[in-house]
């Protein structure tokens, strides 16, 4: 046999199943899996005896699936005891569901009757029986008509039925006899009741409340309204009271009936005439002295729409602008950057403000408005402004202030600036390489043509998109012309000529080859919103860190032993 | 609260996992809007609609049809076979599957990564068979490799560690989530613990020791009493015959020839049949389902019972 003997067991099964084949190929191939592929000679005896089988035309059965022909019906009558993936629409007579026990397994199954041709009446119905595997009892009730895609017929002692399997669609096309929703008016605390738009009950103790005014969008007058905060241990939320609100502040309340809708980004409490207030005795409830210090935000925790914000700033920049207002008038804004240990944003003050760079302010009663998906805080009064002696944290470097996040509290998140997040590219996006902006609004162009502008002559640019992705959460990934060039190491003259040699299908094959499934780290911002989380990447770079080093750190991570 | 707000559209994380895991799986879940995404769910309780895997390939076959060609393959981690298909609507992939093709053809092996969706193909009552749908893949080397094995090890050691934490708990969010469950996994483990009846978690950690075993470059895998992660190839000396994949649909045949008395036989003494002989029980599935969907030998009039046709 070859060299020391290694595979000799293996490579004589080998040359059982293929004799004619070479046996220091043989031994090549059980080396090859075993420095290459990690995967033992035992383990790789079927993978080596089926290359060489393939190489010796001597093919073993391959795995195939049966290609899957749909047919669609209206009446059992058409159907067959041997026809698959069947489409038809019913009527859902009965449904009963039971436990029985499949391949050693209990499974809920479920058995009743259908009928087709669900919209005449009944007389012009056939009924069959059918069993359900596949627990779709949310869709299957009874009294409702469904779509039913992918069923097949059993036919067992001459009797015929349907089979709704597990991968079977169901589409409910009229509702039948559904559980009334439970409306429970168990109170839920802050932090549950703000994750959902809806109704609901809640206790907290009132952190702020001030009269406002709105004025009617048709113009015919405006409207007395409550505005202000309550809090409890896991958090606080804003209130828009459309009634008198008789409370103040420090009251503990119990608020029955609310409705929690969103502003922005925001959750807001909205008490109507429905909603029920009333005072609440709980004497280990919080304080406000404990609430007011869960009241202070950091940046990270900032909302599009948030209101009553208070927090604590360091300055990084400061500039004033002229301007001339809708009315013709002067008018001065004054804004900046500012810090926080959880990440960056902006600051707006229409009002006398000047700052020094490095100095520390708190902020009360605040606003957040983003822009361009990037956080912008508003104040209106110098006396929402106060300088802070004993800063709670070391001066910050501005010019690497990059707080680490993960994707998940990303993506939980809202907007932010100056974060680094690390991740796996999953995806490189076909777009990536040369693209062209309309010229009047940067727009990327389709077809030569602007969504907004129609045909323009556009301006070449140059772009990368990927998907990153840590395993839980993901987040879009682009870099502009200057990350792209950085990243890339090459000028975009460079990268031109590249995807003019190479075609664009072959600069994102090459860019799919070298990144896909690889771990990077990226700098920017991340935008936030309803379609998921975008970054918008500053930097980015390959991380490379010792496979030996990871592996150790994972066991270490879950006490794993070898 | 009463209403729950509306729902974000979000794409769907890619997964790591390793093949035992998911080829174990025989939970699906699809809702009924036209959107809505489709789940695999496993043992461990997490919903696959997508994921990352790699390995070595092991098969590629491609088929031609009436929309073009389309291609099946097998990619082979340290626990088991990861199944993917490309099929012939997806012509963004099919220059370089068929280049990948080649490759395999001319006798050469690789490692690849690939993203795919979560797929299924079902037997007429009930066997669940997974696979993906490349979204996309490349050649990776042997450190890109490692780093996935990795990836793959710290999630399904989470995934264990949530599986540990929700035993005992009430099947309801707040349970699970009191009980340590992670939020992206308490819906999935809810639905796995109705569905499925009490495992051994234990399997799923010796898929996670060889792979560790493998980062930090130890060539002898750690000792697996328990030899269902492994092929379970027979042992071999000079005297005996071998068994291979065209052994086992004999095997299912004879089986039902011998213990059918009317009724059928049931699936797992066919299984079992199979890998007391020394065929694996993925091979014995396989052959089952290959013997009734396309070759006709074998029917299975009443589910989970097989009988030879009259």
């Amino acid at each position: 046999m070859s060299n020391d003997g290694k595979y000799d067991l293996q490579i004589k099964t080998v040359k059982q199943e293929c004799p004619d084949s070479s046996e220091n190929d043989i031994f090549e191939e059980f080396k090859r899996y075993e420095e290459e592929f990690l995967i033992p000679p035992e383990d790789a005896l079927r993978s080596v005896i089926r290359k060489f089988q393939l190489a010796t035309g001597k093919e073993e059965t391959t795995f195939s699936m049966p290609q899957k022909i749909e047919k669609k019906v209206t009446r059992f009558s058409e159907l067959n005891s041997d026809d698959k993936n069947i489409t038809i629409e019913v009527f859902v007579a009965t449904y009963t569901p039971r436990i029985q026990n499949v391949r050693g397994e209990e499974k809920q199954i479920a058995f009743g009757w259908i009928e087709d041709n669900p919209w005449e009446d009944a007389n012009s119905r056939e009924r069959w029986d059918f069993k359900d595997w596949g627990q779709h009892s949310k869709y299957l009730s009874p009294n409702s008509i469904v779509r039913l895609e992918g069923v097949s017929v059993n036919e067992w002692n001459g009797k015929k039925s349907i089979n709704i399997n597990r991968s079977t669609r169901v589409t409910t096309l009229q509702e039948g006899n559904s559980s009334p929703i439970q409306i429970s008016n168990e109170p839920l605390n802050i932090a549950k009741i703000s994750e959902n738009e809806g109704f609901g009950s809640t206790i907290g103790r009132v952190i702020s409340v001030k009269s406002d005014v709105i004025v009617k969008k048709d113009g015919s007058g405006t409207l007395d309204i409550f505005r202000g905060k309550i809090a409890d241990e896991s958090g606080n939320i804003g209130f828009l009271s459309w009634v008198p609100f008789e409370f103040i502040e420090g009251d503990l309340i119990k608020l029955n009936n609310i409705s929690v809708r969103k502003f922005r980004d925001t959750p807001e409490i909205n008490i109507s005439n429905d909603a029920k207030i009333e005072l609440y005795i709980d004497n280990s409830f919080p304080d406000m002295v404990n609430l007011s210090k869960t009241s202070v935000s950091s940046i990270s925790d900032l909302r599009n729409g948030m209101r009553d914000i208070s927090i604590i700033l360091q300055i990084t920049s400061w500039e004033e602008r002229t301007f001339t207002s809708e009315d013709g008038t002067e008018r001065i804004v004054r804004s900046g950057d500012v810090m926080d240990p959880t990440g960056r944003c902006r600051l707006t003050a229409w009002c006398d403000f000047n700052p020094k760079v490095g100095d520390y302010i708190q902020i009360n009663s605040a606003r957040a408005q983003f822009w361009q998906g990037s956080p912008d805080l508003v104040v209106d009064d110098l006396e929402q402004i106060t300088n802070v002696s004993n800063p709670p944290w070391d001066d910050i470097d501005p010019s690497n202030h990059w707080v680490e996040v993960d994707i998940d509290d990303l993506s939980n998140g809202g907007s932010r600036r100056g974060i680094s997040v690390s991740g796996t590219i999953v995806s490189v996006r076909k777009d990536s390489g040369i693209i062209y902006r309309c010229t009047k609004c940067r727009r990327v162009l389709r077809d030569d043509a602007c969504s907004e502008h129609g045909m323009v002559e556009g301006i070449e640019d140059i772009r990368l998109r990927f998907v990153l992705d840590n395993g839980v959460s993901n987040a879009s990934l682009l870099l502009s012309k200057e990350p792209s060039e950085l990243f890339l190491q090459q000028k975009s003259d460079e990268i031109k000529s590249q995807i003019s040699s190479l075609g664009p299908d072959g600069f994102i094959n090459n860019l799919r080859n070298s990144l896909l499934s690889k771990k990077v780290n990226v700098k920017g911002r991340a935008l936030i919103d309803a379609q998921g989380t975008m970054i918008l990447a500053e930097e980015m770079q390959l991380l490379q860190n010792p496979v030996k080093d990871e592996a150790l750190r994972i066991m270490n991570k879950w006490g794993v032993e070898l | 609260m009463i209403s729950e707000g509306s729902q974000r559209i979000k794409r769907q994380s890619a997964i790591r996992i390793f093949a035992q895991e998911f080829a174990e799986a025989n939970l699906t879940s699809r809702g009924s809007g036209e959107y809505d995404p489709a789940f695999v769910i496993t043992k461990l309780g997490i919903m696959v609609n997508r994921a990352l895997v790699c390995g070595v390939i092991e098969r590629l076959d491609r088929r031609e049809g009436d929309n073009g060609p389309s291609f099946s393959g097998v990619l082979r981690d340290p626990t088991g076979n990861h199944r993917f298909n490309v099929a012939p609507f997806q012509t963004e992939l099919q220059l370089d599957i068929e280049e990948l093709h080649a490759r395999f053809e001319s006798g050469d092996r690789f490692l690849m990564a690939l993203i795919g969706k979560s797929n299924w193909f079902e037997g007429e009552e009930g066997g669940i068979f997974t696979s993906f749908r490349a979204e996309e893949f490349c050649v990776i080397d042997q450190e890109t490799y490692l780093n996935w094995l990795i990836d793959a090890s710290d999630a399904t050691l989470r995934r264990l560690n949530s599986h540990d934490n929700s035993i005992g708990a009430d099947l309801t969010q707040e349970s699970m989530k009191s009980s340590g469950v992670p939020d992206d996994l308490i819906e999935g483990t809810i639905m796995a613990r109705q569905h499925y009846p009490d495992f051994d978690s234990e399997v799923y950690r010796l898929g996670i020791l060889k792979a560790l075993s493998s980062a930090l470059g130890r060539t002898n895998a750690p000792e697996i009493e328990n030899s269902e992660i492994t092929e379970n190839i027979p042992v071999i000396d000079d005297n005996s015959s071998t068994l291979n994949s065209k052994d086992a649909p004999q095997v299912i045949i004879e089986t039902i020839k011998r213990l059918d008395t009317g009724v059928g036989v049931e699936y797992d003494a066919l299984v079992e049949a199979c890998t007391l002989l020394g065929i694996s029980r993925e091979l014995a599935e396989d052959s089952i389902e290959d013997l009734r969907d396309l070759r006709s030998e074998i029917l299975e009039p009443r589910f989970g019972f097989f009988r030879l046709p009259e």
